[in-house]
């Protein structure tokens, strides 16, 4: 009782709170400076078809790199704080016929589809994270229906260390081509709306689906494996 | 054809509502198990047939076809898995229900 009395009174302290934010909001009527920039020459600018990654990868390019950091760092925090201490009772139940079936026909589907994603970053809506996360799901369908997978950390860190070293590379070259860190236009910027235009988004953003991808995997795996 | 996708949807949302419905109501896991996976697959096939044939063309049409190809591949085989998953955790059925096929395999594999 008393404790429903509480939760009713912090929700209308919340409610108190916010009400001025909600009632004294108005809707914009126009862009901003840097974002009616990027609206207007984005698309001229870089080549890219959807806006969204042209600003993701080139404008805040390096707010991208440092997410991608991030991402690193919590695969690496997870990796040295949890530890699933081995009890050696729970055995393992193999998988059913079903979703080993299920498993080995939709795999490629999903992987074909997460590269489909990231390589079309820079056309359509998604881009290389999205892409990254549905092939980790791939991954965890396979380690689902095979209990006797285990995935290779030795591999998994040097694809995350190379694409993103490749990553920076990149972006140091477009340091040095052409504009700035990070800018895709040493690369010819092609024909607007094809897969290969925009001059080095489409490379930045498979590396960056790479990097993401291999590092869910090895949260996943790392939260399953028992030492 | 606009109406003709409007009414497919509608039934499509019906099916949905229904699974929601069977969530809330139904006595045990795998009874809700089977009100969310059947109504929601049903819904969900019926909702996007009737979107596309609502705004018919090709390329979408295509499309959703996949997606539901998608829906029909993926939504037994999750559920599946969920309630074996339950199953081999230790969830009981409710004393009403009368047939608990996968402990009898499991029996009769032991014997």
């Amino acid at each position: 009782m008393i404790k429903r009395f509480f939760s009713l009174f912090f929700v209308i302290l919340l409610i108190f709170v916010f009400m001025p934010l909600v009632k004294d909001i108005k809707p914009l009527s126009e862009l901003g400076v840097t974002s009616q920039k990027y609206a207007k020459d984005g698309a001229k600018e870089l080549g890219a078809a959807n806006l969204v990654t042209s600003v993701v990868v080139t404008y805040r390019g390096l707010d991208t790199l440092g997410e991608v950091t991030v991402l690193f760092i919590t695969t690496a925090g997870i990796g040295f704080l949890l530890r699933k201490r081995s009890t050696g009772k729970n055995k393992k139940r193999k998988a059913s016929e079903i979703l080993k079936s299920g498993t080995s026909f939709l795999l490629p589907l999903i992987v074909l589809f997460g590269v489909y994603i990231f390589t079309h970053g820079h056309l359509t809506p998604g881009g290389g994270f999205q892409g990254g996360v549905v092939i980790a799901s791939a991954i965890v369908l396979l380690l689902l229906s095979d209990i006797n997978l285990h995935t290779d950390h030795n591999i998994l860190n040097w694809l995350e260390s190379l694409s993103g070293g490749f990553y920076i590379i990149l972006g140091l070259l477009g340091l040095l081509l052409a504009g700035g860190f990070l800018d895709n236009r040493f690369l010819p910027l092609g024909k607007f709306g094809e897969i290969f235009s925009a001059g080095a988004i489409p490379i930045i953003y498979s590396l960056i689906g790479l990097k993401v991808g291999a590092e869910l995997v090895g949260i996943i795996s790392k939260l399953g494996r028992e030492e | 054809m606009l109406i003709a996708g409007a009414i497919i949807s509608l039934v499509g949302a019906i099916f949905l509502f229904l699974g929601a419905l069977g969530v809330l109501r139904m006595p045990d896991l795998y009874n809700r198990m089977q009100a969310g996976t059947k109504a929601t697959t049903l819904g969900s096939i019926l909702f996007m047939l009737g979107l596309g044939l609502g705004y018919y063309n090709q390329i979408c049409i295509c499309k959703i076809i996949l997606l539901l190809l998608f829906v029909i591949f993926t939504n037994p085989i999750s559920s599946h898995a969920l309630a074996r998953a339950g199953h081999f955790f230790g969830i009981r059925l409710i004393k009403r229900s009368v047939l608990d096929a996968l402990h009898d395999a499991e029996k009769e594999s032991e014997l």
